[in-house]
């Protein structure tokens, strides 16, 4: 039997303990360090730390040594002496333990260890809520623990809850960090797998951007050349996946990956491309998710566009002349809502210097401070002021025209533009 | 965003008022598909003043839920700018649409 400790002693190891807790932010070795300092504080031969899941309103337990270290015991709250003193939040100190109906002497028989005396208390936040419990079991002189002992938890007890509480802070945060970061990676995956150089020609100018949000969208362009009976025009198509995050991100490279195989598996026309892509998208599709598409197969040589439309929003035709028109809406549902739709096909041709403009609705709705919208009458009158410039000026001064007008608040949705022009010819 | 339920024989009409975006959808979601047993369901957007597109999504999937459950459902109250998204994404044959939430009940019942 060893004599305690005297009280000074104590006091400056209960100093050192709070310095330790200090200076420790990763969860696992603040909870060694309490669950140590804890024993040796208050000279107990074990200890046993309980931390609090809110999720399942439960102790989850950290024991100290012997053979029942490692072993996680989940004690529901209200149900045993830590369960009693989470539930309460009070100190409780038991000096036989065989003697008290809450002990429950399984976990002796597992751990082939024979409990005397418990001391247990509550670990609280700095707002009072409950971070864990601490039990301490036998002390090392034989007596069952004393009045001062219980103070010195208590303090003992104030300090942890408070260092497990950053703890958990610091990790919540870095757990948050690694979601966004692992987003952010998705989303520039799939930026780089947007074309970056396009099928420019003598007769053909053309450009696309996309400016992502600072949440993943599920924007998306794409331009390829056609194949077979298509020889010599392009494909290209915008879309727009509804929502935000990482499913609305992943539905957008299914849209894009299966927009390339049918106009690459030699489509007819837009319309057949985009019901063949939205009977695929329809199949499976319970959170009823959809994709607005505007998808275009255009011919450089003699200006003709065949387009379809998937809810999107019409794009607009520059003239040459300065005149600015809607593209007559195809006006067909977006994707992957009912299967087995019929797409409808339109056609518009471009004359020399006219041009074409399909976006995104996070052009329309991008936002300014004060929640005014960018709006449908100003991008019309931009366009209508710009359409002149060559395209690649265009798509690239309207993204830089967007972020003017948000004045620096981060966009809500991705902004997509594409937009290409008719040279030469007649 | 705000959401009201008012119980009107021989249905229930949920009054959703304020912005319907991606911030407010998950909520509306929620509110919304646990309402998809009823039997007759009026969604009144009355007072909604934008919807976007992950909006959109909710009343489909409300629509969707409610006819698997065999019940019926509609909108009613789409302010113009409203009903202008419904149109543009080619919904509005989707759903069963009345100007207010009397017209809608009747059309239900």
């Amino acid at each position: 039997m060893t004599e305690a400790a005297p009280r000074a002693d104590r006091l400056q190891s209960l100093l050192d303990v709070s310095m330790a807790l200090a200076t420790q932010v990763d969860l696992d070795s603040l909870l060694q360090v309490i669950l140590d300092q804890a024993r040796s504080v208050m000279e107990a031969e074990r200890s046993t730390l309980y931390v609090y899941d809110a999720g399942q309103d439960a102790l989850l337990s950290r024991v100290s040594e012997g053979a029942a270290q490692g072993l996680v015991i989940r004690v529901p709250l209200g149900t045993g002496i830590a369960g009693h003193v989470g539930a309460t939040r009070e100190l409780v100190n038991i000096p036989d333990a065989y003697a008290d109906p809450r002990f429950n002497p399984e976990i002796d028989r597992r751990g082939g260890f024979r409990t005397r005396s418990i001391l247990t208390a509550p670990l609280l936040s700095h707002h009072g809520r409950l971070m864990g419990v601490i039990q301490l079991l036998n002390k090392r002189t034989g007596e069952p623990f004393s009045a001062e002992d219980e103070v010195l938890v208590r303090a003992f007890a104030s300090h942890a809850g408070v260092a497990l509480e950053r703890a958990r802070l610091v990790e919540e945060a870095l757990e948050k960090q690694r979601i966004e970061e692992g987003l952010r990676l998705a989303h520039d995956i799939q930026m780089g797998m947007l074309p970056r150089s396009f099928p420019a020609s003598p007769v053909l100018e053309i450009d696309a951007a996309l400016a992502p949000a600072k949440t993943v969208g599920g924007d998306f362009y794409d331009v390829l050349a056609g194949t077979g009976a298509h020889a010599g025009r392009i494909w290209f198509a915008v879309g727009d996946v509804s929502g935000k995050g990482i499913g609305a991100a992943l539905f957008m490279a299914v849209t894009r990956t299966m927009f390339r195989a049918a106009a690459g598996a030699g489509a007819p026309d837009p319309g057949a491309v985009l019901a063949q892509v939205n009977d695929e998208l329809a199949r499976d599709n319970e959170r009823a998710m959809f994709v607005t598409v505007f998808a275009g197969l255009y011919d450089p040589a003699t200006g003709v566009l065949e387009y379809a439309n998937g809810g999107h929003n019409p794009p607009y035709v520059l003239r040459a002349s300065g005149a600015l028109e809607t593209l007559p809406n195809a006006a067909s549902p977006a994707l992957a809502v009912i299967e087995g739709l019929p797409f409808a096909n339109a056609e518009v041709r471009l004359g020399p210097g006219d041009a074409l403009f399909a976006y995104t609705d996070g052009v329309n709705e991008a936002q300014n401070p004060r929640g005014e919208l960018y709006g449908t009458p100003r991008l019309e009158a931009w366009l209508r002021a710009e359409s002149g410039r060559p395209v690649p000026e265009l798509v690239k001064s309207l993204i830089a025209e967007i972020d003017r007008f948000e004045e620096g608040a981060a966009p809500a949705d991705d902004i997509t533009v594409l937009a290409f022009r008719r040279l030469g010819g007649s | 965003m705000e959401i009201r339920e008012d119980r009107r024989e021989p249905g229930l009409v949920v009054a959703v008022s304020g912005r319907v975006d991606s911030n407010s959808a998950g909520e509306l979601e929620a509110a919304l598909l646990a309402r998809a047993g009823e039997p007759r369901l009026v969604v009144d957007l009355g007072a909604v003043e934008y919807v976007s597109s992950a909006g959109l999504r909710v009343f489909l999937m409300l629509a969707k839920k409610c006819k698997a459950g065999g019940g019926k459902m509609a909108l009613c109250g789409l302010a113009p700018g409203v009903k202008q998204v419904f149109d543009l994404a080619g919904f509005t044959p989707l759903f069963t649409v009345e100007p207010d939430a009397a017209a809608a009940l009747a059309r239900l019942a």
